[in-house]
């Protein structure tokens, strides 16, 4: 059967072309003939086990279903003769007789399929006098919430698991009646694509937990927008009610997120009615915060600036976060340009800049071409925490039979078969040089390496393979020898005909390098808290946990003059270094646009009013400029800002090159190294702050310093022991947890969690106290 | 009986030992098949001859089932020997297993010869503790004897015998669900197509034989495809075991050629237990609907005049049951019985089969109702054919034809609460 | 002829006749005026007045905030939201009907699942000050729990025809 070859089959009297071979049902869905289905997903493998899609085909004495059956030329189906028809209702009959119809209490009334299906297929009456099944009451943990009382063993969740999430962690136990869709050992699900069975469950059998009981799907506004953390820039639609957000979902768009979402995206929402929003404007007045008028706030935010500025403007220096929109970004840029200062970044959480390149870091190929690669390296990327969605990509590729790779500070826990590379920060430097040197490429570091067969397999697996790429996550880029990682990337990708990408942090990474938010002849981030400035401006950070020094960037804000911090939360570290709180609008409340790893300008609108007193960042932004006299801030909305911004900056991404130092290793420490990760729900303020992520066995456990079982026994510390974490200055007491996964020589320490803000270099030497 | 194929001798000691078998002629045709490299086609024409159909229930030409293999397909091929004889009121399999080993070891290899499958898996019932250590015994001394493992007797051919002990699932006994199974995988059936012959065992080519059809193979090959047709009747070639059980007085496994009347059958077994009357006959094992013995008494044993009869010839699981049977309780216990088999994959059987049972349940128990004769009929026909396996099919008939032949009992029990045969089965 | 018919007819003064017959009978029939306030028409059990939130028997709430009343309200009077309760039943927060809005149709009662909101025979009332028309998920309760014996009567006199 020749796969291109076009058939024509008859569907309910009506002619449709189609290709041989297609399923059934995807024929009629694409001609918009409805077979009812629930185990069907057009996502998942074929189970064709609930029997609903039973459809009459001419010369098949039985009904048979439409999900599992490929059509053939000159088909005749019938989706709603007697014999289909008879064999739907009969389905329906049995999926209901074990269904409590408890719908007056259950989530999913109003958007189940089931419920729908029913309607249609159901019966008014039950003939079923019995008793119906009841399943016992089970925790998967604090994003799902279970009653599989109303299970209708589609199995849509346990395959998902097997072919998508790939983490087994649902399945069916027992047989017959008895058989239960669950964790069969009792245990949480922890993936980080959990949310999406939500979505799957055709029934109320598993929904979101956050969300429970609080709306209805009718009285929900539907608002498409763009997920604010991984630069996957998934599309979502946000829910909301009378002005307040209820819940995010996943709009498909198949050559982004598909028609998943990461559990960070979906569940983060909740961050937006953190107690911490900060709701109106404070100054700091004599040491002490207090509330103060917009008018007041905004004059003494822009006299401040002013001030310094006129003094010397190089005393200025402003620092963005990568999750601001590209407009706040780029007000902000051009506020620093009009005070005459030439000191922006947006890279937060680098360490090293010697390339001191100005071009864009981005992901160079398209996010849907990631999983058609034949071999990948990944340097320094916890890519299935940092990036859930284009690890998926990945996996599917390594489930093609793509090649991947993998040169980290730590083993993974991976969801696909991959080769890793293991080693302390200064031996992943090592490690690629040996690579480089393995695959043929020249470095100024190749003398001094020692090449095993280990890193010539690596090179190997990547030069025999059509389409290769090597990408730079998370940990590459907060590594501080992250230039010459990049060089020696760059020398493998050469020698192995490959493509050389980064995979941005944030979901507007690339969006604040596109408007400029790199210093040109200015101070870097890391430059500017190394000698500190007078006047910082700060757009959605908080200094003790967005920063990849937090203890120096805490101390060059305390030295300074003015700090205008511009931001939707208030925190300790905020209230230590600031001088001027601007409460900014959050994720849902503002409208903007962000640039994903690929590239593609993606824009929203804001979905509910700012809490109290807030106001949309790029509002904030144009009266402060406003305010100090900088011309070109007369904008009315922030879609004129994006406008002027696409004629600026609108063009293709070009590949280019970040530019390679030729420097010294400086990741080599003579005790013990930090392994410094982002932990996933630590990423950004918003996600710090969504109450039922960092309930998650993922957020507890992160805030943990982890070291191996010979470093712990060589510091005579023990699992679950608490030490005091030593960084230069700062000093942070965290429990210690025993890890195999951890190199020796080193230790995982995490940025961004309660208590990491003294501590120094996500990358760094330190030292373990017994406490 | 000089028709039997399985059986023969079976009167002798140690039957399952390999000298003892050998010494009936045994290997001695797959000894000439591997010298003489018989063309696989041939040996396939010969099945096609001797109208050999599938002995497990569904009556599958053999020989048509081998022939749906590529032989020239790229990567490994399979054949697996379904051993897991849970159909109520079958025990034919267990004696083969356990006094005529030798002879499914020899038809597993020369089925695995034609297929060109290079390992085969005999998957046997959970329970049979002794006929598998029989089986895997008469593995032994084959292996011993140089008729399994690689390079067999010096013809080049490879091949591995291994057995797989099932869980005691009835569902396993279906052929996918059973490759599932070994696979170590929960057994539930798969969605056919792709058949095994296309995507079978770890999604290669399969092919999956009942045991006392790969065990009539060497005997078919040895005496003539034309010898064993003509043992039976047109349509029902060679002989066939049939376990009897119920009210007769000598219930056991008779090796008869097809298409021989119940009555001679029914003798065999020593006729009715106690000077009863019979009252009912299933004639393949607890799927089939049953018969009334009078009906009974003027059929022949093939497929064809069971099938016209109304029923299934099946596995050849013959249950006799006098007048004192209550049906209703009779399928009260088929429908318990299915209830707990079902795998619970498919909406129709899972949720369907336990709905059945609690019909009959409460009919039986005097809690029935008008309406619930009906309700039977509406709720197996339901079932019927919409599921992915025929174990919706093998639950829903005997209530079809249970209500066809028996519905005043049902009706009685309904509406005096009370059982019409008296005693109770 | 008819039209000479008639007026002799008119003479006799038959129509005063027939009239004052109707009024004979009705000055001598039982009498329809009460005397409101001290008398009180009779009322249908479907009578529908102010409403009330019920119990059940051991003082549990009824509503399960199923929305379905907000969903089915015509005048979009009721207003509910609702959060898991600390036992983790499904209970409504905040449950308010507006009485400016309401047009007393009764499909909220006749949407419930749990005969939850319930119009009671109750139709005198009066606001006297903004926001009085606001009616409190406790108010609701307060006069559920004070009419109580009446509704269930109430309910299950229509209970035969729902």
């Amino acid at each position: 059967m020749s796969e291109e070859k076009t058939i024509t089959i008859e569907v309910d009297g009506q002619p449709l072309e189609t290709k041989a071979g297609a399923l059934l049902i995807d024929v009629t869905d694409a001609a918009g003939i409805n077979i009812p289905r629930f185990c069907y997903h057009d996502k998942l493998s074929i189970a064709a086990s609930c029997r609903m899609c039973l459809v009459e085909v001419a010369k098949v004495p039985k009904p048979i279903p439409a999900c599992a059956t490929q059509v053939m030329d000159g088909m005749v189906v019938q989706t709603r003769s007697p014999m289909a028809l008879a064999a739907q209702k009969a389905t329906m009959e049995f999926l209901l007789i074990n269904h409590p119809l408890d719908c007056p209490v259950c989530d999913q009334g109003g958007e189940c399929e089931l419920q729908d299906v029913a309607m249609g297929y159901g019966s008014d009456v039950t003939r079923f006098v019995e008793g119906k099944r009841v399943i016992p009451e089970n925790n998967i943990g604090p994003l799902i919430a279970t009653d599989m009382t109303r299970c209708i063993h589609c199995t849509r969740c346990v395959r998902f698991g097997d072919e998508v999430a790939g983490m087994r962690e649902m399945g069916a136990t027992g047989r017959g009646e008895h058989m239960t869709i669950g964790t069969f050992v009792a245990h949480n699900i922890n993936s980080e694509l959990s949310g999406n069975v939500i979505d799957l469950c055709p029934v109320g059998a598993l929904t979101s937990k956050p969300f429970q009981y609080r709306a209805r799907a009718w009285e929900l506004t539907r608002h498409t927008g763009v997920a604010p953390h991984d630069s996957v820039g998934s599309n979502i639609q946000i829910h909301t009610r009378r002005g307040e957000v209820m819940r995010v979902h996943p709009h498909s768009n198949d050559a982004i997120n598909e028609v998943w979402l990461s559990d960070r995206d979906r569940f983060s929402y909740e961050g937006i009615k953190s107690e911490e929003r900060l709701t109106q404007p404070l100054i700091k007045k004599d040491g002490e915060w207090v509330e103060t008028s917009w008018e007041e706030a905004l004059e003494t935010a822009a006299s401040g600036l002013r001030e310094i500025a006129s003094a010397d403007a190089d005393q200025i220096g402003t620092l963005v976060s990568p999750t601001a929109t590209l407009e706040e970004i780029a007000l902000a840029q051009k506020i620093t340009e009009g005070l005459g200062s030439p000191n922006i970044d947006y890279r937060l959480r680098q360490e090293d800049f010697r390339g001191n390149s100005r071009a864009v870091p981005w992901l160079g190929q398209s996010i849907a071409s990631l999983e058609d690669v034949d071999s990948a390296l990944l340097i320094g990327s916890n890519i299935r925490k940092d990036q859930p969605l284009l690890a998926h990509r990945v996996r599917k590729a390594a489930l093609k039979g793509a090649k991947i790779q993998l040169v980290n500070p730590l083993q993974l826990d991976l969801h696909f078969d991959a080769a890793q590379m293991v080693s302390d920060p200064a031996g992943m430097v090592r490690n690629l040089a040996a690579i480089a040197e393995a695959a043929g490429g020249s470095h100024h570091l190749t003398e001094q390496i020692e090449v095993t067969d280990e890193h010539k397999a690596v090179a190997e697996g990547l030069k025999c393979s059509k389409s290769t790429v090597i990408l730079l996550g998370n940990i590459a880029q907060s590594h501080p020898d992250f230039t010459i990682l990049y060089g020696l990337a760059s020398v493998i990708a050469k020698a192995a005909d490959a493509f050389v990408g980064v995979i941005p942090m944030a979901a507007n990474s690339v969006g604040a390098a596109v408007v400029g938010a790199i210093p040109n002849k200015g101070l870097n981030a890391h430059a500017m808290l190394e000698n500190p400035r007078k006047g910082y401006l700060l757009l959605g950070i908080e200094p003790g946990l967005d920063i990849n020094n937090p203890a120096l960037a805490r101390a060059a804000m305390s030295g300074a003059e003015t700090v205008v911090a511009i931001t939707a939360y208030r925190s300790p570290c905020l209230e230590e270094t600031a001088s001027v709180m601007l409460p900014m609008a959050a994720f849902g409340e503002t409208s903007g646009s962000f640039v994903n790893a690929e590239g593609r300008w993606q824009s929203f609108s804001g979905t509910t009013g700012p809490a109290g007193e807030s106001r949309p960042g790029w509002k904030i932004l144009r009266v402060l400029g406003n305010l100090m006299d900088i011309s070109g801030f007369d904008y009315s909305s922030s879609e004129e800002i994006l406008d002027e911004l696409r004629g600026a900056h609108g063009g293709e991404l070009q590949v280019a090159s970040l530019g390679a130092a030729k420097g010294k290793i400086r990741s080599a420490v003579t005790g013990l190294a930090r392994i410094g990760e982002t932990p996933i729900y630590a990423a950004d303020a918003l996600v710090r702050r969504a109450a039922s992520l960092q309930e998650t066995e993922e957020a507890r456990d992160a805030a943990v310093a982890r070291v191996n079982p010979s470093v712990a026994a060589d510091a005579g510390l023990l699992d679950g022991e608490k030490v005091a974490v030593v960084q230069g200055e700062g000093r942070a007491e965290m429990v210690l947890k025993v890890d195999a996964n951890i190199p020796d020589g080193c230790v995982w320490v995490p940025a961004a969690v309660p208590g990491s803000e003294s501590l120094g270099d996500q990358f760094g030497e330190l030292s373990l106290e017994k406490v | 009986m000089a028709n039997e194929v399985i059986f023969k001798n079976r009167d002798l000691d140690n039957l399952w030992d390999i000298e003892q078998y050998r010494s009936r002629g045994g290997y001695e045709i797959l000894t000439r098949i591997l010298t003489e490299k018989t063309p696989p086609a041939e040996i396939i024409d010969g099945m096609k001859t001797s109208g050999l159909r599938g002995r497990g229930g569904a009556g599958f030409p053999t020989g048509l089932k081998w022939s749906f293999i590529n032989r020239s397909a790229p990567g490994d091929k399979y054949l697996v020997c379904n051993s897991d004889e849970g159909e109520p009121g079958t025990f034919k399999d267990r004696d083969i297993l356990r006094y005529n080993p030798h002879a499914l070891v020899e038809g597993m290899l020369i089925a695995s010869y034609v297929i060109d499958a290079h390992r085969a898996y005999n998957y046997i019932r959970g329970e049979f503790w002794e006929p598998y250590e029989r089986f895997q015994n008469a593995i032994d001394q084959a292996r011993a004897a140089g008729f399994v493992g690689k390079n067999i007797l010096g013809s080049g051919f490879d091949c591995e015998l291994n057995v797989h002990l099932g869980g005691g699932a009835y569902v396993c006994g279906e052929e996918t669900a059973l490759l599932e199974s070994i696979e170590g995988k929960k057994g539930q059936p798969r969605y056919k197509p792709p058949f095994p012959a296309h995507v079978g065992l770890y999604g290669c080519p399969t092919v999956i034989n009942n045991t006392e059809t790969l065990a009539s193979v060497p005997t078919i090959l040895r005496e003539g495809a034309e010898r064993f047709r003509d043992i039976g009747v047109e349509n029902s070639g060679g002989s066939k075991l049939f376990s009897i059980s119920g009210h007769v007085k000598n219930p056991g496994v008779f090796e008869l050629p097809m298409g021989t009347p119940f009555s001679e059958l029914f003798e065999l077994a020593g006729g009715m237990r106690d000077g009863s009357k019979i009252k009912a006959v299933i004639p393949g094992g607890s799927s089939s609907p049953v018969i009334p013995g009078e009906i009974m008494m003027d059929l022949t044993m093939d497929y064809d005049a069971i099938a016209k009869a109304g029923s299934m010839l099946g596995s050849g699981a013959v249950i006799v049951m006098d007048e004192s049977t209550c049906m209703v309780k009779v399928l009260d216990r088929m429908g318990y019985f299915y209830h707990e088999e079902s795998c619970g994959q498919c909406t129709p059987c899972r949720e369907g089969t336990g709905w059945l049972y609690r019909i009959v349940h409460r009919i039986e128990n005097g809690q029935g109702r008008p309406e619930d004769i009906d309700l039977l009929m509406d709720v197996q026909n339901r079932i019927r054919g919409k599921t992915i396996c025929a174990l919706g099919d093998a639950a829903a008939m005997p209530v079809a034809g249970m209500l066809r032949y028996y519905q005043d009992e049902f009706q009685y029990h309904i509406d005096h609460k009370k059982c019409m045969a008296g005693t109770g089965a | 002829m008819k039209v000479f018919i008639d007026y002799i007819r008119s003479l006799f003064l038959l129509e005063l006749l027939k009239g004052l017959q109707l009024t004979g009978r009705y000055l001598c029939a039982k009498k329809f005026t009460i005397q409101y306030p001290e008398e009180r028409a009779p009322m249908s059990p479907r009578f529908r007045g102010l409403h009330a939130q019920r119990r059940y028997e051991n003082g549990e709430e009824r509503c399960i905030a199923c929305k379905l009343c907000e969903a089915t309200c015509p005048a979009l009077a009721i207003t509910i939201e609702a959060a898991p309760r600390e036992d983790g039943s499904r209970r409504t927060t905040r449950y308010e009907i507006d009485l400016f809005k309401c047009i007393f149709c009764g499909y909220c009662e006749e949407s419930c699942p749990v005969d939850a909101i319930v119009e009671s025979r109750t139709y005198e009332y009066c606001f006297e000050n903004r926001g009085e028309n606001i009616m409190t998920k406790e108010q609701l309760l307060a006069h559920g729990d004070k009419h109580e014996v009446q509704l269930a009567k109430d309910l299950e006199a229509q209970a035969p025809y729902r």
